[in-house]
């Protein structure tokens, strides 16, 4: 039963907060940032894992929604000088508006034409900020300003409080997500992954959960967006380009597709390896396609399913035959 | 309960129904039989709408479904099983009903309570287990079960939605006799609230279970009546039933 797999996903989550936790308090500050940066992909990614894992719909245009929500949550910030507590929410709403919208075209076509459709939509929307003069153009917006969180003792410009913000962040999208495809809308949609035709001759409407459930995907990864706008006090068409696409569906797929804690996993990984290796030599990039390589032909079920190798503690369930 | 009228559908040069028509009331026990190709399977892809009739219509219980894409049709009450297994293959089969189920109940709206807390799905699935004869294999994946006891499941989950008209796709092919005479029994004990329509290859499963029968060629109507009637049928004789009916 997939369920019993909840047990391994909540114990590995619980081990990489844990290092998140001993990162924040023991790293400095070049260290803190970066596990800013680590949270905020880590949601990215499992936003995405809601699309590709639990539907089975390969996007590879999904940075278009983490550009639009930090593009969202810049321009109602500098322009219309819309405090957080309002811009926050705005900005994970017009991800949410635009996932609704390119979704209903991009759900009639499947397979292939399906990660043509994403992507063509991705490269307008980085095609549009690339030349919109109201929004910076290649320079994009910079001095976002930082909502002020003296109230509960933080502040965003303190990589320290990002962090854990973002820390925090990911930890409760993960356990929202969690929540939310472990319900019967999430066994919906993995019924959906594991045969469309069977799910829609036994009546399930099969496009509105598609829909649904692209939707969700691009309000978390407005979300992430709004976060990696407010970390870096600037956003730039750099962030909706298609090369950031294929990043996050790689996260996804190395890290173990339809487990959440594993797409995590795999942005933290992604991270780590490109900050560690590119110090170490200029063919970084070649060494870091080698490992990922070596993970998906000899990892079943990515960097998560190298944790089935532990010896877990079995949980025993009165259902079970 | 299920009604066609003057179905006609053609594939390029290829007439694959042409006017068929078909009524099956309350409760009904119908067969389609014919050689390969007779347009049986492409009828039952217009009952469900997989398919757009070029002409003709369908009526569930009275209403006009022609328009209606498979989901609507199923959800209206009017499912299938498939000719080739089509399952939830990495899904135990306990859950594949408790999908089906929950399909039915158009449960997937909630979204915060956990799929198995919702009151009742799995003990719901595991009496539909029993019906299908499947309650030693739950907690099995499906991927693992050996390919009769997978044709079971392929009735257990359109048994799921509880549907009012349930077509039934060769339920029996490349089964074992053995498996073959388990799935006659279970198609015969289904209960008369609902009306079945099977294509079946099988003459004595035929013969077993259906009160009409139906005789395909070329994609017309050859011959219907019931199974003593079309047994007696000399077009029928000559053109299907061959040497086995001599």
């Amino acid at each position: 039963m997939i369920g019993d797999e909840d047990f391994r996903r909540h114990c590995v989550a619980a081990a990489l907060l844990s290092a998140a936790i001993l990162a924040l308090v023991l790293s400095g500050y070049a260290g803190r940032d970066r596990l800013a940066e680590i949270a905020i992909l880590a949601i990215f990614a499992m936003s995405l894992d809601v699309l590709v894992g639990f539907t089975g719909l390969v996007s590879l245009g999904h940075a278009l929604f983490y550009g639009l929500g930090a593009y969202a949550m810049a321009a109602f910030a500098t322009m219309l000088k819309l405090p957080a507590g309002l811009a926050i929410p705005l900005a994970v709403l017009v991800a949410a508006l635009a996932a609704f919208l390119v979704g209903i075209l991009a759900i009639r076509v499947r397979g292939v034409f399906f990660i043509m459709i994403t992507l063509a939509f991705g490269q307008m929307g980085w095609a549009y900020f690339q030349r919109s003069r109201t929004f910076g153009g290649i320079g994009g917006i910079s001095g976002i300003g930082q909502p002020d969180l003296d109230a509960i003792g933080l502040s965003l410009a303190n990589p320290a409080d990002m962090a854990l913000i973002a820390v925090v962040a990911a930890a409760l999208v993960y356990l929202a997500l969690a929540r939310v495809t472990a319900s019967p809308f999430g066994r919906m949609l993995v019924a959906i992954h594991q045969n469309e035709s069977r799910a829609r001759a036994l009546g399930l409407p099969v496009q509105s959960y598609k829909l649904a459930a692209f939707t969700l995907a691009g309000a978390v990864a407005g979300l992430a967006g709004v976060l990696a706008a407010e970390r870096t006090n600037f956003v730039s068409p750099d962030l909706l380009v298609w090369t950031v696409s294929g990043e996050v569906l790689i996260m996804v797929i190395v890290g173990g597709l339809g487990t959440l804690v594993g797409p995590a996993l795999g942005a933290t990984i992604w991270v780590l390896l490109r900050d560690n290796l590119s110090a170490l030599t200029p063919y970084w990039m070649l060494a870091m396609g080698l490992f990922f390589v070596a993970v998906v032909l000899f990892a079943d079920e990515g960097l998560y399913g190298l944790t089935a190798r532990i010896p877990w503690p079995k949980r025993r369930r009165p259902s079970d035959a | 309960m299920l009604e066609a009228r003057g179905l006609r559908k053609s594939f390029g040069a290829l007439e694959a129904t042409r006017d068929v028509s078909l009524a099956l009331p309350e409760g009904a026990r119908h067969a389609v039989v014919g050689p390969n190709g007779s347009g049986k399977t492409t009828l039952f892809n217009l009952l469900t709408g997989e398919l757009r009739p070029d002409e003709g219509q369908v009526f569930l219980a009275g209403k006009d479904i022609t328009a209606l894409p498979p989901n609507a049709r199923a959800r209206a009450g009017l499912t299938r099983s498939f000719q080739k297994n089509n399952l939830f293959l990495d899904l135990t089969v306990r859950e594949n009903l408790a999908l089906a189920l929950a399909i039915g109940e158009r449960a997937g709206t909630v979204f915060w309570r956990r799929f198995e807390r919702v009151p009742g799905l799995l003990a719901r699935a595991e009496a539909l287990a029993e019906r299908v004869r499947l309650a030693d294999v739950l907690g099995i994946p499906v991927r693992a079960l050996p390919y009769g006891t997978q044709r079971q499941l392929e009735v257990g989950l359109a048994l799921g939605i509880e549907p009012k008209v349930l077509l039934l796709d060769e339920p029996t092919a490349g089964m074992s006799a053995e498996e073959t005479r388990a799935m006659t029994s279970l198609i015969a004990g289904l209960p008369r609230e609902i009306a079945v329509l099977v294509i079946e290859h099988d003459m004595e499963v035929v013969f077993e279970i259906a009160e009409r029968v139906t005789v395909l060629d070329y994609g017309r109507i050859l011959a219907e009546g019931t199974p003593q009637e079309v047994r007696a049928t000399e077009a029928v004789r000559r053109r299907y039933l061959g040497e086995r009916a001599q």
